[in-house]
């Protein structure tokens, strides 16, 4: 098996019986997956139980998968209705914005060797109240958000797997960016208090 | 993921420029931290799979296996019992279509004026009240129907991911 095999190939070398190629899809999509069902159940040992329950209802439904699609269109939607069915019996425990930027705070991937700790700090402090700012958002700008930015896909992509027009998707991440913006600046991140501070002799 | 970064895509919003406040929150949010799946995550899911398809391919071949047994022995009790039971069995089913054959088509037939009269009835009644005013009305209650029941609908799906609302 090539390492640089397409996704399509290893789904269909995996669908013929090759374990080493679904071990490979797996290790492709370990990170998205865990990554973008922690957005919605935020917590990290649930988000890793749900994607396991999703790369096994994607190994059963690998014979339905149509390799003229893009498999991480087709991924992302298993995860996404599985993410879906499980809200939908469970309902979650409300955060507070503390605990949603602790949540925030895990595994911060900081650029520590060329950071000063005042600097690493400030980075943390910033991915933490981005990630709180992201659970307040309405969940389907925060589905649009995490497809489009955290998980890279296109805007057409993101229409196929929520079954919306391009368009609609388009204003979501316009209204989503704009809500986050100003929950941020609500939070004292935006320019204008920056601009204050510095005015301060 | 620092705040330079955040402080442009903030400006790139304020300035109503779309494309460019869409590249810097791009950038900004690619250095965001992400959870990486503990080690042994891709063996499970490995595992898991294997252990399906195993299970599958088990119930797959019992049923086959069992498939085959039912018609061996199909094949077998009839080669055995044919002499006997052929002439009753054949005798039976004779007598069963000779008396079913007509009862069926003759309540066919009953069943089939009843409905004609049934249909000429609500003909003549629905000619009497149908006029284009009622017509219209009937359709746009319709109509109003169709719209609540998409409106429902849209609500339903926009509610979708509820629990997750902070």
């Amino acid at each position: 098996m090539s390492v640089a095999a397409s996704d399509a190939e290893l789904a269909r070398d995996a669908l013929a019986g090759s374990e080493a190629a679904y071990r490979e899809l797996v290790t492709r999509y370990a990170t998205p997956a865990v990554n973008f069902i922690f957005r919605f159940v935020r917590d990290r040992a649930l988000a890793e139980d749900l994607a396991q329950e999703g790369f096994l209802r994607v190994y059963q439904r690998l014979n339905t998968f149509d390799p003229s699609r893009r498999f991480s269109s087709w991924f992302f939607q298993v995860l996404r209705n599985i993410t879906i069915d499980y809200l939908r019996v469970n309902r979650l425990p409300t955060s507070s914005l503390d605990e949603l930027a602790e949540e925030g705070n895990q595994g911060a991937a900081v650029d520590r060797e060329s950071a000063s700790p005042e600097q690493i700090a400030g980075q943390r402090e910033l991915a933490a109240a981005m990630s709180a700012a992201l659970a307040r958002i309405r969940p389907e700008y925060r589905e649009v958000v995490v497809l489009r930015y955290q998980e890279g896909l296109t805007q057409p992509e993101i229409a196929e797997i929520l079954g919306l027009p391009s368009g609609t998707v388009k204003t979501y991440l316009h209204r989503a960016r704009k809500e986050l913006a100003g929950i941020l600046a609500e939070q004292g991140w935006g320019p204008a208090t920056e601009t204050l501070s510095s005015e301060v002799p | 993921m620092d705040r330079k970064q955040l402080e442009r895509w903030l400006a790139e919003e304020e300035g109503g420029h779309d494309d460019a406040a869409d590249a810097a929150f791009a950038q900004l949010f690619t250095a965001m931290p992400r959870l990486e799946p503990r080690p042994a995550f891709v063996e499970q899911a490995v595992a898991a799979a294997w252990q399906w398809r195993a299970r599958r391919r088990r119930l797959v071949a019992f049923g086959w296996a069992a498939a085959a047994v039912l018609v061996a022995a199909g094949a077998l009790a009839a080669y055995l019992a044919s002499p006997t039971l052929a002439p009753p069995f054949i005798k039976v089913l004779a007598f069963v279509s000779g008396r079913a054959v007509p009862w069926f088509v003759s309540y066919a037939t009953v069943a089939m004026s009843s409905w004609l009269t049934l249909v000429h009835v609500g003909g003549v009644i629905a000619s009497a009240l149908v006029t284009p005013a009622r017509v219209a009305a009937l359709v746009g209650v319709e109509l109003f129907g169709l719209l609540a029941f998409f409106a429902l609908q849209r609500i339903a799906g926009a509610g979708r991911f509820g629990d997750a609302q902070v």
